[in-house]
């Protein structure tokens, strides 16, 4: 591993992200109709979103890292 | 070659982000003939695409966790009384796994619809569904004519031109 | 490099004018909102309180409006509107102020959400108005599903102008921000969705808090902190849903700067359905963070850079939250079938020896005309 890796972590989180982004494909799929409990809002990650909003600026107001909110997707195949 | 294998992982990923629509029509192009299925109703008779010949269908899975079939679900019953006299049969699929849930939700609910059961998936698959919910038109010859898939508030006066559309061709009217 | 020295207009917010303004604005959400509006599973109108309050002695009460409104099947619109009004003074406020200040911040923001296909893009701005701070914010985001919906891929951008001004003087300084995040949201199977995502920042500019004090050669002196600050965070979310109407919500987050700050966040919690009409749920966060480079108890000679920010300083936090959402079947107090109300408790814990208590209670409120 060279180590301009080791000196930035974020260059790994990258490639870790295209690499799911370029494999997604190959994934075992979902079909519609089989997707009862995914559906719940429980399982979607922007439930709450007004809480969360609100936990991100308080948090961030107190501590000394922030980021990783501003991410979105998932859920229900409902159109 | 670690530098190489990176950029084929990035432009792989962008091309991902990149490739054209899975599905976009809303109309199937060409008559085709719809997928046959075998599926009983909640009296336990089972019913196949072939005893409905020469009526025109709507095809719509459905299940009790979707929710715009809460509002697709009594549109198209309403469809179904509308144009009843006229030749229309809507069959209403639905694809819950647990049947339990479909009973939940047809609970004090007497559709004029016909509801048909596949907790397996069998005919969503055969009809290469994409989304939920989803309808099929389908002619008085059997042929796939249009595809609907979500319901939002247009998709009722679509339905209804184009039911009334496939009503008129080939009517037992039109012929004699 | 202090800019616009004085041109700026000190902006006293009065809390009572805010809130009026905030109740003003709800009204018309709710009173027009409905009127031009299409059925949609999304359309709603959240009104949540927040009240926190920490072993300092600083209570912040947030009223915020959220708003989303679908214009028309591929075109919505996201607004919000949140005040938070502080009383009681901190630290370092009490230095200046021993009998307490008030002070309030006042947020807006609108985002607008077009479809083509399978593809949302948005725009989007922020601005955020308090005693000697200024935010303005420009985003935009793009997303696509993929795979039949079991794959969305996500990546956006934000720049932000802020100006703090450097109170007790009236010095504005400027500091830019340039925000970029891609994430890749993917079900796995019947019963789990994870989500991975990276988000780079850099912040230029004037990085120093006016009112948090360093030890310098025995003296308490405004810090100085570097002008250039990149940070790195990759975080990863896993979802499953488990038997019994419960769902597992796993979450990890790695923070890594170029202040040589490194932090590690990870949360777990669970929700359960009780009925058709409560959802319980209940969260841990643990959370550690190593200091700055720069980072002393206090300095001595003539250092580059010191500080007196507790954000930099390193620290340990844990915090617990509970929560119950209750939709009734025919509507919350007469309002339409889907009216939510949200009840939250949280306690955070430092090893700074700074505590905290938060409450929230909201209601969701669902509204647009219903198909024909």
């Amino acid at each position: 591993m060279p180590s301009s890796d080791r000196a930035n972590p974020s260059r790994r989180a990258v490639f870790a992200v295209c690499l799911l982004a370029a494999v997604s494909g190959a994934c075992a799929s979902v079909q519609p109709w089989q997707r009862a409990r995914l559906a719940d809002p429980c399982m979607t990650f922007e439930a709450n979103a007004a809480l969360t909003a609100y936990a991100s600026h308080w948090q961030e107001s107190r501590e000394g890292s922030s980021g990783g909110a501003g991410v979105q997707g998932g859920g229900c195949a409902c159109k | 070659m670690k530098q190489k294998f990176r950029l084929l992982i990035f432009v792989l990923a962008a091309l991902r982000l990149a490739a054209p629509p899975a599905f976009a029509a809303e109309k199937a192009s060409r008559p085709s003939p719809a997928p046959d299925f075998s599926l009983k109703d909640a009296a336990g008779q089972v019913h196949t695409l072939a005893e409905f010949k020469g009526r025109v269908l709507v095809v719509d899975f459905w299940a009790s966790w979707c929710g715009p079939c809460k509002t697709s679900f009594p549109a198209l019953d309403a469809l179904q009384e509308e144009f009843q006299g006229e030749g229309l049969q809507v069959l209403a699929i639905n694809v819950d796994e647990n049947a339990k849930d479909a009973h939940a939700f047809l609970a004090g609910r007497t559709p004029s619809l016909t509801v048909l059961f596949d907790s397996k998936g069998k005919s969503p698959l055969d009809f290469k569904v994409e989304g939920m919910p989803s309808s099929f038109l389908i002619d008085r010859e059997g042929n796939l004519r249009f595809q609907h898939m979500g319901f939002n508030a247009k998709s009722k006066a679509e339905f209804r031109q184009q039911i009334s559309l496939l009503l008129k061709e080939g009517s037992p009217h039109a012929q004699q | 490099m202090p800019a616009n020295s004085g041109s700026r207009s000190r902006l006293p917010f009065r809390l009572g004018l805010t809130a009026g303004a905030l109740a003003t604005g709800a009204l018309f959400a709710m009173v027009f909102a409905p009127t031009f509006g299409r059925k949609s599973e999304s359309e709603d109108i959240n009104i949540f309180f927040h009240g926190f309050q920490d072993s300092r002695g600083v209570t912040v009460l947030s009223p915020t409006v959220d708003l989303t409104k679908d214009f028309t099947d591929r075109t919505s619109l996201k607004a919000k509107f949140g005040v938070d009004a502080i009383s009681a003074s901190s630290d370092s406020c009490a230095r200046c102020h021993p009998d307490g200040i008030r002070s309030a911040r006042a947020v807006a923001s609108a985002t607008l959400n077009r479809k083509y296909g399978d593809t949302t893009v948005g725009i989007g701005g922020e601005f955020s108005q308090e005693n000697f701070y200024r935010a303005t914010t420009l985003s935009t985001s793009v997303s696509r599903n993929l795979n039949k919906g079991n794959t969305t891929i996500a990546g956006g951008y934000a720049f932000s102008l802020n100006q703090p001004v450097l109170h007790p003087s009236e010095f504005t300084e400027r500091q830019y921000a340039h925000d970029a995040y891609a994430s890749v949201t993917q079900t796995l199977t019947k019963t789990t969705v994870v989500q991975v995502g990276v988000e780079v920042a850099q912040i230029r500019g004037y990085q120093t808090s006016p009112f948090l004090r360093a030890a310098l050669n025995g003296v308490l002196v405004p810090g100085n902190s570097p002008d250039l600050r990149n940070r790195y965070t990759f975080s990863a979310r896993i979802k499953q849903a488990l038997p019994a109407s419960t769902y597992l919500d796993i979450d990890y987050r790695r923070y890594h700067d170029s202040w040589q700050l490194d932090s590690n966040s990870f949360g777990i919690g669970l929700s359960r359905h009780f009925g058709d009409t409560i959802v319980a749920s209940g969260a841990v966060r643990l959370y550690d963070q190593t200091g700055a480079y720069f980072y002393a108890p206090s300095y001595t000679g003539s250092p580059l850079y010191y500080t007196g920010d507790f954000r930099l300083f390193p620290f340990n936090s844990d915090l617990v939250t509970g929560r119950v959402v209750y939709t009734p079947k025919d509507g919350l107090f007469g309002m339409r079938p889907g009216s939510a109300l949200t009840l939250q408790y949280e306690r955070y814990w430092t090893t700074r020896s700074f505590d905290a208590a938060i409450f929230t209670g909201g209601i969701t409120i669902p509204f647009g005309r219903k198909a024909p």
